[in-house]
Formats: C-alpha cells, structure tokens, sequence
C-alpha cells in the first residue's frame, strides 16, 4: 500500500513543475482509491465475520449497510464529481486510480512466484516465511520496473528523434514508441490529429516494422477515444501487464488445489521450479531461499512475456529496449544491493578493488578499480542488449517472412506464395519458442551468477568478476 | 562513396563477421562441452546449463552486431 502512496506522490512531484493539475489528479485518483480499498476492507470483514457459520445468527450488521452506503457516497460520488466538472484532466485520474491496483496486483504476482518457489505440500513451511518478504521485495521492484519503462521510454524519445526507425508496416501506422503519461496528457490533441496524418508511408522503406496487434486494430477503430489512445502509446507496458496477469492466472489455476500426487499443470510447474532450484542451488546454496523468489518471478516474468509475443495479434514487451534496459537495471540494483548488504560496504569496496592480498595487487589498485567498475556497469547493458536483440530479431524475422507472403498475395501469387510462407513462420514460431525459453533462463542464470559473485566467499575468483561477463 | 553507401556496404559486412565469430566460438564451445558429455555422462546436467550460458555470452555478440546495424539502419537514406 505504501509503495503505491511513494508512487503517486513520485510521479505527482514529477509532473507538478509543468502540469500541476496532472499531479493534483493523481493524488486525487490515488487517495480516491486508497478510500474505497478501505470500505471494501471493511465490508469484506463485516460480511465474512457475519456469515460465518459459528457465529450462529447470520444477520447481517447495521454497520454493514452503513459502511456501503458511505463507500458508495465517497467513492463513486467523488469519483462522478471530479469527473463530471472535469476540475481534473481525465488521463492522470485513471491513473492514479490504477496505481493502488497495480501495486497490489504486482505484490499478489510476486506471492504467486514465491508459492510458486515452494511446491507446498512438500516445504512450504520453510520457505513460506522467507517468500513473503522476499515477495514485498520483488514487488518493490517491479513497481519501479514497470514506473521506469515510460521514463526511459521518454528518454528514448529523444533518441529516437535523430534516428527515426518505428513504424507499422501494414498499418497506416502511428508512432509505436511508448510515452510516458505526462507526454500523453500533453500531446494528446495533437498526437490524435496526425495519428492518421503521419503515416508511416515516408518512413517505411526502413527502420524495424511491426507486425499490427490487437491494440493497434483497436487504435483503428477508436481514433479519439483516449484510454484506447494511450494504450496505442504505450503499447508495450500494456503487454507488459497483460503477461504479468497471464502468468498470475496460469500460477493461480495451477497452484489453485495443490496435492501431494500433482496434476498436470501443478507438475510442470513444480518441475519447471525445482530444476530451476537445482541449477541455482549449485551456485546460490545455503543463501537459495532468499534469492530464488526474485529468480523465479524474473525469470517466469520474461518467460510469459516472450511467449505472449508467438500468438497472433500480441506483442513481445521484451522485443522493446526499455522494457529490458528496466528489468536489466533492475536486476543490477539488485544485485549491487545484496552484495553491499552480504560484503558490508567495506568487503564491497575491497570486491570493486579486486580484493588486492599482496603488493602486487595494490599497485595494479589504479588499473583495476576502473575495470571492476567498467564490469560491473557493462552488466545491465549485455543482460538488456541480449534479451532485446534476440526477441526482437525472432520478431523480426517474422514480420519478414509474413510481409513477404502479403506481398505475394498482392501479387495473386496465393498457391505460390502461402502455403510455403507459412510452414516457414510456423517453422521459425518453433524456434522463437525456443529462444523464448532460452532467453529468459539465460537471463534468470545470469542473475544467479552475478548475485553469486557477490556472495562472501573464499574459494571463488574475485579477479574473475570483472572480465568474465562484460 | 558517400557515407550512405558506405554504412549500407558495411553494415551487412559486420553482421557477416559478427556471425563468423560467434560460430567458431560456438562451435568450440559445442564440441567441448558434447566431449565431456560423451566423456562422462553422470554430469550431463551441469555441462547442459553451463553450455547454455556459454551459448547466450557467445550468442550476444552477434545480437550486439545486429543491434548495431538496427540502431543505423535508420541513417542509410
């Protein structure tokens, strides 16, 4: 809950310098439904305590009917008013109604990845305790991927300005970059204006092409509407949480009942997490129950997000920088983190330092600190450019082999062209699969090898560390 | 040759040499670890994923080509 309040009020100092109404409608959003998260508290308790079988009566409390009516009052009635007088814009409103949401959506996936961690029936005591907090923590982060991913997709912005390269191939296409909320609200008129004007037609010979999604057909339809434009906008963090929610459910479903004797999808995810904690295992050891959630939810996170991108009409997140860029630096925080708390600030140092024992290795002190540092930093750029280049060149090669297949059916080359094209896409979706899977293990391994790195031990090579990975 | 041209000759070229690279590498890598698996079979799960990491460092270096050439693409006009 807290994490949400740090939230708005982060993204409300943000936007207050040039939209202070934006802020104001943030927090307003924001405390909005903190009020109705509270009713709802209420009202649930009022209502289970009632029915429940051993109290005996199972009337229903005045104060239940009280609590309902003033929820209704507060929390629709306000929501009707600000709406209503338009006293606030109407974009950062929603959004500050969908931060709480958010928040505690990520923190239920992030318990749904640590119950995941523990087939339950077998050690679910011993790793409960340690789940949850690791959860809280990996929620944390998640928040603040998912915050970072419009930032430094407003940073890319101007980036994109020199090179200009999206575009939808088949589409009169829009910009596909995502822009935060700020630039939303802001260019929202004028971005509704050219979204048609601006074809990609004058760009179109070069520069990445994109298969058209269901947001973009949906973008097609409604022009104006603004919740449907800024989901056009932000494409990608949409995917992002329609993969988030995909694995949640899939989590759910399959962990729903667990048994000792387990059914299908219980199996494969019991077996998908065991061995990925037989492989940590062998790094991590003892220190496994506390890495392995943000290991696991890391890795399932990528997994889903990869694989959402095979089906028709969705889009990988990842085949985005900034969506990797944000879970690579992510991953990198958290890893610098944990090995300050495990080395303590001065083994840190020393670590950075290449762990100098003897006279030689503290006059190499001047060469090697700037070459932990350079291996430390370079880190997040080969995790982010790995996961990118390797989705996004599977899409890629895709949108090739289906424009090529437009084309020949343009041509009315239909017998030629179609039944060759597809086994060839169906053949590369095989292979993107692979890499899908491939991808998100290297990724998650990775992160078990770096957080292994900064773990206090004797027997491993410290002069490794720096050139190993970069 | 102007320097249009000169990217569009090179970029390809790059991506050439980048993938020539990573298929020695990768083919070093291949015929260790399918050695030592051969060699003893009992360990084949760690070799597996330490090949697969192995793959994914070596793998990058074509993808970090490609990357490049996708981030210069835009410029050849």
């Amino acid at each position: 809950m807290w994490m949400s309040w740090l939230a708005a009020l982060a993204l409300a100092g943000l936007l207050l310098p040039r939209t202070p109404g934006a802020a104001l409608a943030i927090v307003a959003g924001q405390s909005l439904m903190a009020i109705n998260f509270f009713f709802l508290d209420k009202l649930v308790k009022l209502f289970t305590h009632a029915m429940a079988p051993r109290t005996g009566n199972r009337q229903i409390p005045g104060r239940f009917f009280a609590f309902a009516t003033l929820k209704v009052l507060l929390v629709y009635g306000g929501a009707f008013a600000l709406i209503r007088t338009r006293a606030v814009p109407f974009l950062p409103l929603t959004c500050g109604l969908s931060l709480l949401l958010l928040v505690l959506f990520l923190q239920s996936l992030m318990r749904a990845a640590g119950y995941a961690a523990s087939p339950f029936a077998r050690r679910a005591p011993q790793t409960a305790a340690t789940s949850g907090n690791a959860a809280k923590l990996a929620a944390f982060f998640f928040t603040l991927a998912l915050l970072a991913a419009p930032v430094l997709a407003h940073a890319g912005d101007t980036a994109t300005q020199a090179a200009p390269v999206q575009l939808a191939q088949h589409d009169p296409a829009q910009p596909t970059t995502p822009a935060n909320p700020e630039t939303a609200t802001q260019s929202e008129a004028a971005a509704t204006a050219h979204a048609h004007g601006e074809a990609g037609a004058e760009h179109a010979e070069g520069g990445e092409a994109h298969l058209p999604n269901w947001i973009v057909i949906l973008n097609d339809y409604f022009p104006d509407n603004p919740v449907v434009h800024w989901m056009h906008e932000n494409e990608y963090l949409v995917f992002a949480w329609l993969a988030g929610l995909v694995f949640l459910v899939f989590t759910w479903i399959a962990m729903r009942k667990p048994t000792l004797v387990p059914g299908t999808l219980q199996n494969a995810i019991e077996w998908i997490v065991e061995s990925m904690e037989d492989v940590c295992g062998g790094m991590l050891g003892k220190h496994l129950p506390k890495y392995f959630p943000f290991i696991m939810a890391i890795f399932f996170y990528i997994l889903t997000m990869n694989l959402i991108g095979i089906i028709p009409g969705f889009k990988s997140s990842t085949s985005t920088l900034d969506v990797t860029l944000a879970l690579a630096l992510i991953t990198f925080l958290y890893v610098q983190i944990n090995g300050i708390i495990n080395l303590g600030p001065l083994g840190y140092l020393d670590h950075l330092a290449g762990s100098p024992r003897d006279i030689v290795g503290f006059a190499m002190l001047p060469v090697m600190i700037p070459v932990h540092i350079l291996g430390e930093l370079v880190k997040p750029v080969s995790l982010s450019c790995r996961l990118f280049g390797n989705i996004f060149g599977e899409d890629t090669l895709i949108v090739v082999f289906v424009g090529v297949a437009a084309l020949a059916l343009k041509a009315s080359l239909t017998a030629l062209a179609v039944p060759p094209m597809a086994g060839i896409t169906a053949l590369f979706m095989l292979l993107q699969t692979l890499t899908a899977i491939v991808q998100a293990l290297i990724f998650s391994l990775l992160t078990t090898v770096y957080l292994y790195m900064m773990l206090p031990h004797e027997e491993h090579a410290h002069g490794e560390a720096g050139h190993e990975h970069a | 040759m102007n320097f249009a041209a000169t990217l569009g000759l090179a970029l390809p070229i790059g991506i050439g040499l980048a993938a020539i690279g990573s298929g020695i590498g990768l083919g070093f890598m291949g015929r260790g670890a399918m050695e030592a698996m051969g060699r003893q079979p009992e360990v084949l799960p760690k070799i597996q994923v330490a090949m697969i990491i192995g793959f994914g460092f070596i793998e990058a270096l074509t993808i970090y080509a490609f990357v490049t050439m996708f981030f210069l693409q835009g410029k050849i006009q």
